[in-house]
């Protein structure tokens, strides 16, 4: 799993949290450096950096009382939390009236249930795992290349470490091992009058993944998946537009996108349908 | 250690009664923090205005770290405050993995309670607001 449907996860919990308590008027996650997980997109860089150093200059001093859990700040007109959860930390703005115990209810249960959930999916959080596809990257044929040859083990996770390897898009270069591969894609528009309403197009290196894959089998066809759990399944081909080549996306007609309920910069997991196995691979 | 005696006699020779006001919620509040130093849990605590500082401490050896702690946690709470639209900050509760930390802007008071980590700090809080109401 990557960084992007780690955020994607913390994100719904925290709309659900906003939904239930309608007085949070800001909330997102950050970790230690500054980065935002999961959070409102009116949140600016600028409002995160200035959270995060007054933070640190509050753990900085810390010593004298331990590593920090929690801050809460009582304002005249309003109220700001900040709970250290996970490794990650969770920023709520309340307004003045907002029930506390409710609020404080519900965020301490959601929110460590989704990050314990991811956890367990993949146990090494986002504050740690800055190439989260480094263990997905490799094909079977690497994995037969290992089997065979354990010593190349060490080379190949030296190779993923290179900056040109962690350059390279996270969705191009996810391919689970020995399972059917599955990639994290981000939904982009597809329309034009000749554009076939049951097609998507994907980048042509995954699909030539795919191919790689299946002994040179053509990809013909694709299951979509969205992370509700709404699948569908259309044909596949490779995308044409060169701006949007090596970036993780999946092009998609408007009609595919209301099928599945979901609309551009979303994202959805896409797998190879094999024609020869009647289904998805 | 630098500690400023204010006599009633002093504060009624103020003819300003917004001085006389701030004068004695100040008494009351050093009262309030020399009662709160008795209860259970309660570490210290540090009091300061704009021209003295009152200091009382449990473990004396670090208290500078106490103090410098102290001021970076008003400091980074009105920074929050603003950044946020919240208003003018009535208090800051900053929990560690050892020990909390209890901060108000009370006028030109800037007070610090620190206490274990299981010290109730609402009643405490609430002792200190009735104080200097």
């Amino acid at each position: 799993m990557d960084n992007e449907v780690y955020s994607f996860a913390l994100k719904n919990a925290l709309n659900e949290v906003r939904n239930l308590c309608p007085d949070i008027t800001d909330a997102f996650i950050f970790n230690k450096d500054g980065e935002i997980i999961a959070g409102d997109e009116k949140v600016s860089e600028r409002t995160v950096a200035r959270v995060v150093n007054a933070f640190d200059s509050m753990t900085e001093k810390a010593d004298a009382i331990g590593d920090i859990e929690g801050i809460f700040l009582e304002g005249a007109e309003g109220r700001m939390n900040i709970h250290g959860m996970n490794g990650v930390y969770l920023l709520i703005v309340t307004s003045r009236n907002a029930d506390m115990n409710y609020v404080n209810t519900v965020t301490r249960v959601v929110i460590p249930t989704v990050l314990k959930v991811l956890e367990k999916i993949n146990p090494a959080p986002p504050a740690n795992n800055p190439s989260p596809t480094r263990l997905q990257s490799k094909s079977k044929a690497s994995l037969a290349d290992e089997l065979e040859e354990p010593e190349q083990e060490t080379e190949e996770e030296t190779m993923t470490e290179e900056p040109e390897e962690t350059e390279k898009p996270e969705a191009a270069a996810e391919m689970p091992l020995k399972e059917t591969p599955v990639n994290q894609l981000i939904v982009e528009n597809l329309g034009g009058l000749l554009v076939p309403s049951d097609t998507v197009r994907i980048d042509n290196e995954i699909l030539s993944q795919w191919e790689e894959l299946y002994e040179d089998k053509k990809i013909e066809e694709v299951e979509i998946e969205t992370i509700d759990g709404k699948t569908v399944r259309c044909k596949a081909r490779p995308i044409k537009d060169s701006k949007y080549e090596g970036k993780g996306v999946i092009q998609m007609p408007e009609k595919i996108q209301f099928t599945l309920e979901i609309k551009k910069g979303e994202l959805v997991r896409a797998r190879p349908v094999i024609e020869n196995d009647g289904g998805s691979a | 250690m630098v500690k400023k005696k204010r006599s009633f006699q002093e504060v009624t020779a103020t003819p300003e009664p917004a001085v006389l006001e701030q004068a004695l919620a100040g008494n009351g509040l050093r009262a309030a923090l020399e009662e709160a130093k008795t209860h259970e849990g309660v570490i210290g605590y540090i009091l300061r205005d704009s021209t003295s500082a009152a200091i009382d401490l449990r473990d004396p050896a670090r208290i500078i770290d106490y103090a410098i702690l102290s001021s970076s946690v008003l400091d980074a709470g009105k920074e929050l405050s603003e950044l946020f639209n919240i208003g003018e900050v009535k208090n800051i509760l900053l929990e560690g993995k050892e020990a909390k930390v209890l901060s108000m802007m009370i006028g030109e008071n800037r007070v610090s309670v620190f206490m274990e980590k299981n010290t109730d700090c609402e009643k405490l809080l609430r002792k200190l607001n009735s104080a200097v109401e």
